[in-house]
């Protein structure tokens, strides 16, 4: 992995996080990890102004908000352009362990072209609520991409530089993590599950741009019109 | 429905006949199309009845509430269309001006 650790890159698809970006991206250098690249999706706070404060990150801004999906559509073809050759995406908002990030390069040193981080493997400390919609959300990814997997909207996941170069989106929202799930079976990548921590905070919590039941029921139909 | 269909027509027109940018040519021949339809069927429901016989349909009634079913989805589903390719146009004119950032 050492020899590769120049071409990882990880990106950062990040919303009106600006009281958090600084502590998640000194986490994840912290972890060994230097190449990271934030994604500001048209905040109105100074998240990519936080994030281009920390040495060599590269910060990149959308002027205007176009979804998660479209922030890491953003950051793939940045790390693409920068020669990247594994590519890890995470949240902005400091729900996920920069730690879990080892495993998952590990598993796509073994072979695999993309490893996708499951919450559900691993539901400690997670609302019931979100379980219980997360089971929903599996259900409807099987049922209109075809391919089962224990967490269909997970943001953590690792693409191998095959994965990077075959998987081909159109949807820019949160609809965007199920229709990688699509993109996975289409192009028959070989692909893993790995537990990771989330961890729920207060903050994490009270944003008012997150997964729930109406973004959640926008997110199915535009599945479904998406196809 | 012909007082509506009246006051909509009526204010197709103004807008047209204001200059407004929204109000097309092709958006005022539309309405007059859609309103006066309304307004004619409504001031004479047995024509629809002559109409659908013309067509060769059974129920008079029905033949044009399906009609006009089949005539919505068929735009509805154009428009949905024009809407998804213009949100993925300006998701890459985004796009493409973010990663201008890294060339500089």
């Amino acid at each position: 992995m050492e020899k590769l650790s120049k071409k990882i890159f990880i990106i950062i698809p990040a919303f009106n996080e600006a009281t958090v970006i600084s502590a998640v991206l000194r986490e994840i250098k912290v972890a060994g990890y230097q190449n990271i690249i934030v994604i500001d999706d048209g905040s109105d706070d100074d998240t990519c102004a936080k994030a281009q404060q920390e040495v060599g990150v590269v910060a990149l801004k959308h002027f205007l908000n176009r979804g998660k999906g479209a922030a890491a559509k953003t950051g793939i073809e940045a790390a693409k352009m920068l020669g990247a050759e594994v590519v890890v995406t995470i949240d902005g908002d400091g729900q996920h362990n920069p730690a879990d990030i080892a495993k998952m390069l590990e598993l796509i040193r073994q072979g695999n072209d993309v490893v996708l981080g499951s919450r559900l493997q691993n539901p400690q400390g997670m609302p019931l609520w979100k379980i219980v919609a997360n089971h929903f959300g599996n259900f409807c990814t099987w049922a209109i991409y075809g391919l089962w997997v224990t967490d269909s909207q997970s943001g953590f996941r690792a693409y191998s530089k095959k994965a990077i170069k075959s998987i081909e989106t159109k949807t820019d929202r949160y609809e965007y993590d199920s229709e990688v799930i699509r993109e996975i079976h289409r192009n028959k990548l070989k692909f893993t599950e790995t537990p990771i921590e989330v961890r729920y905070t207060k903050y994490s919590m009270s944003k008012v741009h997150k997964m729930n039941l109406k973004n959640g029921l926008k997110t199915l139909i535009k599945m479904a019109i998406s196809g | 429905m012909v007082l509506g269909a009246a006051i909509f027509l009526l204010n197709a027109w103004l807008k047209f006949l204001k200059g407004e940018r929204s109000q097309t040519f092709f958006k005022l021949i539309a309405s007059n199309l859609i309103w006066l339809g309304i307004g004619f069927f409504s001031l004479f429901p047995n024509a629809t009845h002559s109409v659908s016989q013309y067509l060769g349909f059974g129920e008079s009634l029905n033949t044009f509430i399906f009609i006009g079913f089949v005539l919505v989805f068929a735009i509805l589903f154009k428009i949905v269309n024009i809407l998804e390719r213009t949100e993925r146009n300006i998701s890459e004119i985004v796009r493409k001006e973010a990663l201008s950032q890294i060339i500089k």
